[in-house]
């Protein structure tokens, strides 16, 4: 994506063409994976032997190799597996929810103001408080089960969505809007061809928050919730057997689940609204 | 008078608009309008326009300058049907605006080109909307037609965000040729291109306009694009904008022709247009009115 072209501009004959065809060596592609493949390498080489050293506790920093024979283990042996399975599909279904309810309440919000005026109170108050004081209230209620550990992950995801979604509905260039109407577009046709393009990176971003907020809340909940299952659950455990590689494993798993997440994001938003790349290098 | 100098109007204006003699019935009466913004946490109304009233022809380039903030926008905006007058009437045709039509289209001095959508797409978008949609055929031969015009084949595929501000414009142009509308809005089209790429656009304007004909409301603050482009010019005095004068432009087309530009005749009218708003400026500082 580091270059940009002009479109069909020219069509053929070489020379005085508008838009001419780059030559780039052919590692160019493969640079960045190889500069990723050395960086870590050469990470989990100082990490190995900063341990193996024992400058620092051993009980609270462990070999990397540990690290990685616990999460063979761990995977082998059905430790971790069923855990994060149950934290994905979770996490997933309460992002949907969250989806579901957020992105159109918040473009709702956006556009008609009087809704706006009745839900915003709520809606500020929840994004504002942190998650973790809703867990003894949502135990109260919903006890140590799933459903209390689905409900803290929707509540945490759904409302940066509306709030994004209602901004971006909110900040439409008004100009764009009397584009709009001069070119003869009326209420749905400008909702659906103006207002619900502009506002579509603004959707994407509302997400993005939502799976980082939706991320803390799945933790928090597996972590607090003593619902007995899940990463938070195998993190939780591995801290009360001082079992430090299996803790280390479940740290990382969990960075890979993120970034994984939120790359694909990013890959979806590059192909969602590919007009943004300007804003790019 | 420099009138008449357009071939017939666009073919297809409403109800059959008069042939090429065209200073008989004004295609756009705007009588004794004013205008205002409420400003509702002061509780006031700022006002922008007090008791314009303008004729305009069919055919007719009619450019429009005043200093900033003296309405000339607010004007272009109810003609567009944009916003009401709080007194006073416009018509068109005859008819009251009640809102946007087909008749007119608008350029936009930040181009309000959808960002989503590819050169072609945006052009198309001011066929797309119309009840009676164009047979496909035909939408994409106008289409095509429209980028020809302002010299944009070939860049159909494009992203606005790959095109240079003037390229950008282009489009906005294109997109307000292709549905041919009886008359042409322009908020100071020009006023966000850079100078070389300005004078070139202008020149390219004045040719496309003598092509088609159409009636053009052309809001400018530089006297030059005025002069080099309107048939008359009318002076707006800074806020409450009134008509200060009307400026009939005898310069014979084109305009960018040798020597017109450079004529006694264009510097005179210069100076005296100048000379007005030189008035203007400094009375609306004595006057101490600001936003």
């Amino acid at each position: 994506m580091s270059s940009v072209t002009a479109g069909p501009a020219t069509t053929g004959s070489a020379g005085d063409g508008v838009v001419e065809s780059i030559t780039r060596s052919r590692w160019a592609p493969f640079r960045s994976l190889i500069i990723t493949i050395v960086n870590l390498t050469v990470f989990f080489v100082i990490w190995q032997c900063i341990a193996l050293a024992e400058v620092v506790n051993p009980l609270f920093f462990p070999k990397a190799t540990d690290m990685f024979s616990a999460i063979y283990h761990g995977f082998a042996d059905g430790v971790i597996g069923p855990q994060l399975w149950h934290s994905i599909q979770n996490f997933l279904i309460g992002l949907l929810i969250a989806g579901a309810i957020g992105i159109p309440l918040g473009l709702l919000m956006g556009a008609v103001r009087i809704v706006d005026l009745i839900l915003s109170p709520y809606v500020w108050a929840m994004t504002s408080l942190p998650r973790v004081a809703l867990i003894p209230l949502l135990i109260l209620i919903l006890g140590f089960g799933n459903t209390m550990q689905l409900t803290i992950i929707v509540l945490s995801a759904v409302f940066p969505m509306m709030v994004n979604c209602m901004e971006g509905v909110k900040t439409v260039d008004p100009s764009l809007i009397r584009a709009g109407r001069v070119f003869g577009a009326r209420e749905p046709q400008l909702y659906f061809k103006v207002i619900l393009p502009f506002t579509l990176p603004f959707v994407i971003s509302g997400i993005n928050q939502g799976i980082a907020r939706g991320l803390v809340g799945m933790l928090i909940g597996e972590l607090l919730g003593g619902g007995g299952k899940g990463m938070g659950f195998l993190l939780d455990r591995a801290g009360d057997q001082f079992d430090a590689p299996m803790m280390y494993a479940t740290l990382l798993l969990l960075a890979v689940m993120s970034v994984g997440l939120v790359q694909g994001m990013r890959w979806i938003e590059r192909r969602a609204a590919p007009w943004r790349d300007f804003s790019r290098a | 008078m420099a009138q008449a100098v357009h071939p017939a109007p666009m073919r297809g204006g409403a109800d059959g608009t008069a042939g090429p003699n065209a200073s008989s019935q004004p295609l756009i009466e705007i009588r004794g309008v004013s205008a205002g913004y409420e400003n509702k946490r002061q509780k006031t109304r700022l006002i922008a326009l007090r008791d314009v009233t303008l004729d305009v022809y069919p055919g007719e380039f009619l450019a429009i300058v005043g200093p900033s903030g003296c309405g000339k926008t607010t004007l272009v905006n109810m003609i567009a049907g944009f916003m009401k007058p709080l007194e006073g009437t416009i018509t068109i045709d005859g008819r009251p605006v009640e809102g946007p039509g087909a008749d007119r289209a608008m350029v936009f001095q930040d181009y309000a080109v959808l960002p989503w959508r590819t050169v072609y797409n945006n052009v198309k978008f001011a066929l797309e909307n119309r009840r009676p949609r164009p047979p496909k055929a035909e939408l994409h031969r106008r289409i095509v037609e429209a980028l020809a015009l302002v010299g944009l084949t070939g860049f159909e595929r494009s992203y606005p965000y790959e095109l240079s501000g003037g390229m950008r414009q282009r489009v906005g142009i294109a997109r307000a040729l292709v549905s041919e509308p009886a008359i042409l809005l322009m908020d100071e089209p020009f006023g966000a291109v850079d100078a070389m790429t300005r004078e070139a656009m202008q020149a390219e304007f004045e040719k496309i306009i003598a092509q088609t004909g159409q009636t053009v409301f052309f809001i400018t603050h530089s006297i030059d694009e005025a002069l080099t482009l309107g048939d008359r010019v009318i002076v707006v005095s800074s806020r409450p904008g009134r008509v200060k004068e009307i400026v009939d432009v005898d310069l014979p087309r084109s305009r960018f022709d040798e020597g017109v530009r450079r004529s006694a005749r264009f510097g005179e009218l210069r100076d005296h247009i100048w000379g007005l708003l030189q008035a203007e400026a400094l009375g609306a500082r004595a006057g101490g009115e600001d936003a």
